[in-house]
């Protein structure tokens, strides 16, 4: 079991989660579609994941964890507190952990409910499945109303008896993280939770998620495509684009300029009115595809600082797990 | 299975009607491949001529439906309102009624033969074709270069030939082949039970329910006449489930 | 409840329809009606007398109201084949007929539903290739094909089954309430009577079933597949629910919402489809009475007959969609 394992480890080492060179491919074609993404997040940490659409996100996330059919960890390590868990039967070995250690909300809430199970129900499976606490019992039911309570569903005793449609995107979302956090993971990933949502219901949705880091030492990997949002919000951000890792940085850094220029591109693109959003997103998901490996920067041909070097060498890879890290190839050879 | 339809009566080696009761029910051998069934006619030659009998009947009643359904679903799509939501409720109602009995209706109000249990299928057969024709029509002129066609004046001929019938092309080709299959079903079901072609006649269906008094002697009487059907009505699913997955409607079939 | 009345609508609509072309059929098709109604045999004279008494001198709306009203109160006229009355003819066959189609239905359903769910569970594995193009060639079975080969093997060649009838030559006195013999032989405790009734109707309703059956998997596997792609599956999964849950408990009942639709509508089909297997199997029912009065010219038999089956079928799809509404009020009217 894991949780031996994270006892005797975790006084050496706070990261929950370490990746080391670990790549995604699909498993029908062996398709490479995620290269070599080193990463280390610590206990408690706010953890943003950032890029555009198609970038890789969802994919790798759901790949870690077990929830993606179609694709496999192809090559590299993941350790969970401590305890390896990415050789032979990695997805098996994260299900384990699904439901109580790990929570994971996926990004479409329109179809993350169920249709046809009452929204109570729902909660109770999760609190059967996650604590272990009978769907039928009073404790359950009492657990199920506290909770949507507290993400602000009102009147939340005719909420349970409800199926999803009869709520608005906005509430089904917070139904969702309702669901995951009754479990009491000890790390929550969020993807995109709040794309679909107006501007109010965003920020008590993510104050919802930070307060629960703060009270309960959760730690929290926020997946958006919008780089101010994250920024506001999580301590640390990493970017990808192109299946590529280009970026880890502190969120306070990201103003000041030093950052990986597609970092600065994704940043500019949103405050700045004079700058269209179709010049930044009109690239399509291609420089995906198998080959493209590490040789070369997916991001050369947008880049304005784009040298030789950008399409001939392979990038930087983080394979130090250090806190910060930048892959852009100009600025590496300026360096050196 | 076209080809076979056009060359079956060219290769067969015997007269498909030809009775012979010195050979009744021979078992197949080298002179009689698939065997002679009660009258001593020799199968394969009534097999090879029942494909295109069997075939020509497909052709025709997909044919008809396809023309008139078509025309009726475009028309219903460019008048709209309430005349539009008439034909088109009539047309749910009719597509959903067990086609079998309702051509064995129309087959018995017409009269035993091929030509009725034909006609009978294409009355039971066109609202397939005027609702999915229908769809489509509604759905191209929704799009926007129909709008600037509009401005620009274009006729509702020209916006049937050029816009409507290039669109449709696809979906309906897959529908075709589809029914194919269904409708050959249903044109044999109608022959064995008496309804569709008359028994001397090499329809496949016919041909079973002929061979049907001897299955116990002569199991390839029954066996192979079924067998073509199975086949070729195999073969037009396949081709059709490949084309659909394709490009991948969500179409109807009936059975 | 806007739904419900709509859908009531919606299926007086198609009883509407259901009569209008049934009056096409006895009264427009057939040329002179009059010389249809008289049989093949019947003079001039008695053809004048029944133009004359069956009305066909009023205007065609006419006849068509006095057409209506008195199918609505139940009159079919008189089969001149039988010498009975149409709706008593069809009375006594409809039962024995339902019968075999309900059990055809419970081998679709068992059949389909295990299938397709597990083929959709392991989308692209060979067992789902496998299922796949079974159904694809399944969905071009001949029936009464099937049946003659099930009869002629199974039942005259291996005589695991009876070859023919309704019930055993032992059990001719049986008789029953209701005509439908699965239920008065349990109502009067003969086991004995179910049991065979069972054995007669197996094969005939097998064969009637497999190529729904293979319409019934290729449905509910699609159905399935899309469901498995949904994100609540994720969520399911990252709850830490076992497959076996997510199979049972989640994807199942989604899945199966717009089978249900397809598997009423095959109730209808599979009743118009006994034509072709009662006649093989020697079974009374309503299909061997229409291919009958068919192949005797008896065209208000016949008529009678499209009418039942008709009116079954549209009973059978509002039920369904009724019981989904029931189930889950705004799944189905999106649907
Ligand atoms: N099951 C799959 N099969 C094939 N390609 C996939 C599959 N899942 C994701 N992809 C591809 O992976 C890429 C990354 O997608 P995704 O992870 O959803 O991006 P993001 O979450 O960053 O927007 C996309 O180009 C997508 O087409
Ligand atoms: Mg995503």
């Amino acid at each position: 079991m894991p949780g031996a394992a994270s006892a005797t480890n975790a006084s050496r080492d706070d990261a929950v989660l370490k990746l080391e060179n670990v790549s995604i491919a699909l498993s029908a074609t062996r398709t490479t579609m995620v290269h070599s993404v080193s990463l280390s997040i610590d206990r408690g940490e706010i953890f943003g994941l950032a890029g555009e659409s198609g970038s890789g996100k969802t994919l790798l996330m759901r790949t870690l964890f077990g929830l993606h059919d179609d694709a496999i960890i192809e090559s590299g390590r993941m350790t969970f507190k401590g305890a390896e868990i990415s050789s032979s039967g990695h997805r098996k070995r994260v299900r384990k952990l699904l439901g109580h250690e790990i929570g994971f909300v996926p990004q479409d809430p329109f179809s993350s409910l169920n249709p046809t199970m009452r929204i109570g129900k729902q909660i109770r499976e999760a609190l059967y499945l996650g604590k272990g606490i009978s769907p039928k019992s009073g404790e359950a039911g009492k657990i199920a109303l506290d909770l949507l309570d507290e993400v602000g569903i009102s009147e939340p005793e005719l909420a349970v008896d409800q199926f999803p449609d009869q709520f608005s995107g906005g509430m089904r979302q917070r139904i969702v993280i309702a669901i995951a956090l009754s479990q009491e993971p000890s790390i929550l990933v969020a993807d995109e939770p709040t794309t679909a949502l107006d501007a109010f219901t965003q920020r008590r949705i993510i104050n919802l998620i930070i307060e629960r880091s703060r009270t309960r030492n959760l730690t929290v990997i926020l997946i958006s495509h919008n780089l101010e949002l994250l920024r506001q919000n999580v301590d640390r951000i990493a970017v990808m684009y192109g299946g590529q890792l280009f970026n880890i940085l502190d969120s306070g850094e990201i103003s000041e300029g030093a950052a990986h220029p597609y970092t600065v591109a994704l940043f500019n693109c949103i405050p700045r009115k004079d700058m269209t959003l179709g010049d930044i997103r009109s690239i399509p998901g291609e420089p995906l595809s198998a080959g493209y490996g590490l040789t070369g920067c997916a991001f050369s041909k947008r880049c304005g600082l784009r040298q030789d070097v950008c399409d001939s060498s392979l990038i930087p890879v983080n394979s130090a797990l250090a806190r910060s890290f930048d892959a852009c190839l100009v600025k590496a050879g300026r360096q050196a | 299975m076209l080809l076979l339809a056009l060359i079956g009566p060219y290769i067969a080696p015997f007269d498909p009607l030809a009775i012979d009761f010195r050979n009744r029910l021979v078992e197949p051998s080298w002179t009689h491949l698939l065997g002679t069934d009660g009258s001593g006619r020799d199968v394969l030659s009534r097999i090879l001529y029942g494909a295109k009998l069997t075939i020509l009947s497909t052709v025709t009643v997909i044919a008809t439906v396809l023309f008139f359904g078509c025309i009726l679903g475009i028309f219903s799509a460019f008048v709209g309102g309430t005349i539009d939501n008439f034909l088109m409720r009539i047309a749910d109602v009719w597509l959903g009624f067990p086609p079998l009995i309702l051509a064995l209706g129309f087959a018995a109000a017409l009269g035993s033969s091929l030509e009725a249990a034909i006609l009978a299928l294409i009355f039971s057969w066109w609202p397939t074709y005027a609702r999915l024709s229908r769809m489509i029509t509604v759905d191209i002129l929704s799009k926007k270069f129909v709008a600037s066609a509009n401005a620009l004046g274009v006729s509702t001929a020209r916006k049937v030939t050029h816009y409507v019938l290039p669109n449709a092309f696809d979906i309906l080709i897959i529908q075709v082949t589809l029914d194919i299959s269904a409708v050959m079903l249903a044109i044999s079901g109608l022959s064995f039970i008496g309804v569709g072609a008359q028994i001397p006649q090499p329809e496949w269906g016919a041909m079973i329910a002929d061979g049907r008094s001897f299955t116990s002697k002569g199991w390839w009487v029954v066996t192979f006449p079924g067998l073509m059907i199975f086949i070729t009505a195999m073969s037009f699913n396949i081709i059709g489930d490949m084309l659909r997955r394709e490009l991948d409607p969500t179409l109807v079939t009936r059975h | 409840m806007r739904y419900v009345l709509e859908r009531i609508a919606f299926s007086l609509f198609a009883l509407f329809i259901l009569i209008f072309i049934t009056f096409l059929l006895s009264h427009v098709v057939p040329g002179d009606p009059a010389i249809a109604a008289a049989g093949p045999n019947a003079g001039a004279e008695k053809i004048q007398l029944i133009r004359e008494r069956m009305g066909l001198d009023q205007p065609f709306h006419v006849q068509f109201l006095t057409y209506g009203s008195k199918v609505l109160a139940g009159d079919f006229g008189t089969s001149w084949f039988t010498h009975q009355p149409i709706a008593d003819d069809i009375m006594r066959e409809l039962p024995p007929s339902l019968e075999l189609v309900v059990l055809a239905m419970l081998i679709n359903l068992v059949i389909s539903f295990p299938v397709g769910l597990i083929a959709a569970r392991y989308h692209g594995s060979s067992f789902d290739n496998g299922v796949r193009v079974v159904a694809i060639a399944g969905a071009g079975l001949p029936i009464f094909w099937t049946a003659i080969l099930l009869q002629q093997k199974v039942a005259a060649d291996w005589q695991l089954f009876p070859v023919a009838g309704r019930l055993s030559f032992a059990y001719r006195d049986f008789e029953g309430a209701t005509g439908f013999y699965l239920f008065d032989s349990l109502a009067q405790a003969r086991l004995d009577v179910f049991l065979d009734l069972i054995m007669h109707m197996f094969l005939p309703a097998l064969a009637l079933s497999l190529l729904f059956t293979a319409v019934g998997v290729r449905i509910t596997r699609t159905s399935m597949i899309s469901e498995f792609r949904k994100d609540y599956v994720v969520m399911a999964r990252a709850k830490g629910a076992s497959e076996a849950r997510i199979m049972f408990r989640h994807v199942f009942r989604n899945g199966a919402t717009p089978s249900l639709t397809v598997f009423g509508m095959q109730f209808g089909w599979m009743l118009g489809a006994t034509v072709l297997v009662e006649e093989i199997f020697g079974r009374p029912g309503i299909g061997r009475y229409a291919v009958k009065a068919v192949t005797q010219s008896d065209i208000h038999a016949v008529v009678g007959v499209v009418l039942v089956v008709g009116l079954v079928f549209v009973i059978s799809n509002m039920a369904i969609d009724l019981i989904l509404f029931a189930i889950n009020p705004r799944k189905a009217r999106e649907d």
